[in-house]
């Protein structure tokens, strides 16, 4: 008999420690510091032969890896909880590992046009990244779509531009990326297209993080195009820039203010161009380091 | 020799190996859940993961069924009764190999079908932007099965130098392991910087492991099934005679040191 209850009390002990123990040990693995959660990269040549015949496995388990860490962070910053901000230089590194385990993965070039861009600001690394993309997905029309967007709205470089999406229009049979480069040249044309891209990304994305983040830049950018109107409407009248937007508002031109989904304000700079106390993106996600010296600086 | 082949199917299906890998095969059911976190690619990325769950289940087949087979019939002496048949070691050694094979490929056939359902199921779900072919999902099902029963050859060939169960599976796991990097080792050593790095020896050793160990790499299709890109048919050809060659000269060396070996 009590050869039977021996193992049985053994077994009901170990069950009650478990339960004290799983609480705080899965407390401190959520609590664990970022570098170890997104994990320290080996060199790729250690993680090719680890992975062995399963590449493309350890590619998408990466890059599913940054995805959950940064939907995470963003969570909280849409609730307004204080978090830290995202570290980009470790997601941008992981996400390079992946795409060299598998060129062909299309989620790392996603993740990198809908993160790395808007809110790392490292728009020349992106589209090296979609460049060696190309090379490998030589069917697909979304890598030189996103190259042709990043090139004329950030890097203003129009000709290459042109060139990317002559490439979309071909792979896609669809003429509209080719109408796409002439709308940039024009400030309010600018703000036109975000939104038409905007819409785009919406419109093509399944996955909750991307699109919240893109729904709320839309957002941005309807507001400021709101005001845009307005601004053209009192320059048509008046013969001058409006000083401020609480000039549009005094003189009837803007109805209400939109409100900014970031939490800033909407102002008008000397020239005449709105911006936000936001700078278009939520306060904790601030990116101190621009690792790029030749974007543009507004309205990102 | 038949008669191996039919005790060696008869012995695997009674030893509920078929069964355990069943159990394995449960994963699958999660897997559509799982691609479906995708951003872009939900039917690529159930691709990806069936076909990689089959090649690990089909590796764990391969090493356990290769390296156990000979080894226990020693071991337990059941090689006398297998023996004691009439047939020659060869026939023995063959018959279980043969055996071995027809049920890596049946494994394989019924995995496929699993997988089929998984990506069909992602793909109803989700329709993808460049369609599946099946064809190439077919074939990278047929070429991980082919490289399993090249690794089930190596596993035998340890085994019947082997007094233990420990050298088969070990070593047939580094067999496993090397040659699946040795054409990016073999690429490296033949680029300027590959030359510059290493010394003339290092580099001679590398080759010569380049051309003794099987290059598995060439048998994985999985990034032609996934993202459906064609491949070459040259390169099929060639790498259905590399399996060919390679697996007669690992099987008949095994037949030959199986002949030599006592067995008390």
């Amino acid at each position: 008999m009590s050869s039977l209850r021996r193992p049985g009390l053994v077994l009901l002990a170990a069950l009650i420690l478990y339960s004290v123990t799983i609480s705080p040990f899965t407390d401190y693995m959520r609590r664990k510091p970022v570098e170890e959660k997104l994990g320290y990269l080996p060199t790729l040549k250690v993680i090719r032969v680890m992975a062995a015949d399963q590449k493309e496995v350890m590619g998408a388990s990466l890059i599913m890896k940054v995805l959950m860490y940064f939907g995470g962070i963003t969570m909280k910053q849409q609730e307004k909880i204080i978090a830290e901000p995202p570290d980009y230089v470790m997601m941008s590194r992981v996400i390079h590992g992946a795409l060299q385990l598998d060129p062909y993965n299309m989620d790392g070039y996603y993740f990198a046009q809908a993160f790395l861009v808007w809110d790392a600001h490292q728009v020349a690394i992106a589209n090296n990244l979609l460049d060696y993309g190309m090379k490998y997905r030589t069917w697909d029309w979304s890598l030189p779509f996103f190259a042709g967007f990043n090139s004329a709205y950030f890097l203003k470089d129009y000709a290459k531009a042109a060139e990317y999406f002559k490439r979309a229009g071909e792979l896609s049979g669809s003429p509209l990326y080719i109408n796409l480069t002439g709308r940039y040249l024009q400030e309010s044309g600018k703000t036109g297209l975000a939104i038409g891209y905007l819409k785009t990304m919406i419109a093509t994305s399944r996955n909750d993080t991307a699109r919240k983040s893109f729904e709320i830049r839309l957002k941005a950018f309807e507001g400021v195009r709101i005001i845009e109107m307005a601004c053209d409407r009192f320059r048509e009248k008046e013969g001058r820039i409006p000083s401020s937007v609480a000039e549009l508002l005094a003189s009837g031109f803007l109805q209400a203010l939109p409100l900014d989904p970031y939490g800033g304000q909407f102002y008008l700079e000397p020239d005449g161009k709105v911006a936000t106390t936001s700078k278009f993106a939520f306060a904790g996600a601030k990116n101190e380091k621009r690792q790029n010296s030749g974007e543009s600086h507004e309205r990102h | 020799m038949i008669q191996v082949i039919r005790i060696t199917l008869k012995g695997i299906f009674r030893d509920k190996v078929f069964q355990g890998i069943m159990m394995l095969a449960v994963l699958f059911a999660f897997i559509p859940l799982a691609a479906s976190l995708s951003m872009r690619q939900v039917v690529e990325l159930s691709i990806t993961l069936s076909l990689s769950l089959v090649s690990f289940i089909m590796l764990v087949l391969a090493v356990f069924l290769g390296a156990t087979s000979v080894w226990k019939d020693i071991d337990r002496r059941n090689a006398y009764s297998v023996l004691s048949l009439p047939v020659s070691r060869m026939s023995y050694m063959v018959g279980r190999f043969y055996g071995i094979a027809l049920f890596m490929l049946f494994v394989s056939l019924v995995l496929g079908l699993v997988t089929a359902i998984v990506v069909g199921m992602s793909a109803g779900m989700y329709p993808p932007a460049r369609p599946v072919v099946w064809s190439y999902i077919a074939l990278a099902l047929l070429f991980n099965a082919l490289r399993s029963i090249l690794l089930v050859a190596v596993a035998m060939l340890f085994s019947t130098v082997s007094t233990s169960f420990f050298l088969p599976v070990f070593g047939t796991t580094t067999v496993f392991i090397i040659g699946g990097v040795t054409q990016q080792v073999y690429d490296f050593i033949h680029t300027q910087a590959g030359a510059e790095s290493l010394v003339p020896f290092a580099r001679h050793l590398a080759s010569i492991i380049y051309y003794v160990v099987p290059n598995l790499s060439s048998f994985d299709l999985k990034v032609n099934a996934i993202y459906a890109i064609n491949p070459t048919l040259n390169g099929i050809l060639l790498t259905l005679l590399y399996f060919a060659v390679y697996t007669t000269i690992v099987l008949s060396a095994g037949v030959l040191l199986f002949e030599r070996r006592e067995i008390k």
